[in-house]
């Protein structure tokens, strides 16, 4: 609850409850409500609040994880970005604890913020996928391919377009069916009009 | 965060809405001033990526606050020498925008380390002293018999 009362403090969630469903299997669920209500909106927000100036130790509880977020509508999920202000208030208060060489109470809130930042943002590209592959048969992701390199390590291969193109530069008189055989994934005539391709000579 | 074109949406058609984001990434730090400003200014370290428009709009969308005018600047490099080795080591640049608040407003830095003690540091403070105390009473109890442990007596 402590990174919820943070919230309270900045007055821009009114109030965060935690609800318990029991389910038909007695899985507990547990679902955390958000409540957007009054905003403020002050320079005085990239400030934490008044009384933990100069304190030794800020309460505060756990990031949110994937499995709240993804029981939250998109509307919900775009109010819980408050999660950037509070992060620049982290930062603020960092940094001036840093200048006046004083100690920052509670650095683990920061990590706190990140976290939950970095899960709501992988459930909305989850939705994100879900939605093209829905609507378009692809993820809509930039394409990749898993592969295992020269040390035995797994990498994400991305795709060759600017690899092509920059052969293409180099190299324009080049076998375009070879090309075509090793790059098969490439659009070659999108890479041809592609300017960056052109090279520093009058074209014929 | 959904096909823009589903919703009729034509971000590329002239006269159409500009791009949108909706989750951000950028930072910004309030900073205390490097130099003396008007009161009406206000310093902030930001993102390196974050452009004068950037600055403008996140201000104005997320904050509300309207800037009047906008001057931006990188400070840097920042070099020190490892204390170890020392080899030279580059700090990150800082990017700082400058932003000047209507005429009316005024801004000043609050001071975040209140002078006065605090209750938890007033504690710290007296069971540190106490300890002292107990230990100079220890050393001046076994001032006269040295290389005998704590707990022998006679």
């Amino acid at each position: 609850m402590g990174l919820m009362t943070n919230f309270n403090k900045l007055g821009l969630i009114h109030k965060l409850l935690n609800n318990v469903t029991i389910s038909s299997n007695n899985n507990i669920i547990y679902r955390r409500n958000i409540f957007a209500s009054s905003t403020k909106f002050d320079l005085m927000e990239f400030f934490d609040d008044k009384k933990n100036w100069g304190a030794q130790e800020v309460k505060s509880g756990r990031s949110w994880n994937r499995e709240e977020l993804r029981l939250k509508s998109n509307g919900d999920l775009h109010k819980l970005y408050v999660l950037l202000k509070e992060r620049n208030m982290l930062l603020t208060m960092e940094q001036e604890a840093k200048d006046q060489t004083r100690l920052f109470p509670s650095p683990e809130r920061i990590d706190k913020v990140e976290d939950s930042m970095e899960n709501l943002e992988a459930v909305v590209r989850e939705r994100n996928i879900a939605y093209h592959q829905l609507e378009t048969g692809e993820t809509g992701e930039r394409p990749s391919k898993v592969e295992i390199g020269r040390l035995g390590l797994k990498y994400n291969h991305r795709r060759d377009f600017n690899h092509v193109i920059g052969l293409l530069k180099r190299f324009p008189n080049m076998d375009m069916v070879a090309l075509k055989e090793q790059y098969p994934d490439v659009d070659l005539e999108r890479a041809k009009r592609s300017l960056k391709c052109r090279g520093h000579f009058v074209p014929k | 965060m959904f096909k823009p074109s589903a919703l009729g949406i034509h971000y590329t058609k002239k006269g159409g809405p500009q791009l949108r984001v909706f989750l951000p990434n950028f930072w910004m730090k309030l900073v205390r001033p490097t130099h003396e400003q008007p009161p009406n200014m206000v310093q902030f370290s930001c993102s390196m990526e974050m452009t004068e428009y950037d600055i403008k709009n996140y201000l104005e969308k997320i904050y509300n606050i309207k800037c009047v005018d906008l001057k931006m600047s990188i400070a840097g490099p920042f070099t020190r020498k490892d204390p170890g080795k020392g080899y030279v080591v580059k700090d990150d640049d800082i990017k700082y925008a400058y932003v000047t608040l209507h005429k009316g407003q005024s801004f000043k830095f609050p001071d975040l380390f209140p002078e006065g003690e605090s209750q938890a540091e007033e504690n710290y403070n007296k069971s540190l002293k106490e300890a002292k105390q107990g230990f100079d009473n220890y050393l001046e109890k076994n001032k006269n018999r040295p290389n005998m442990p704590g707990w022998f007596t006679v």
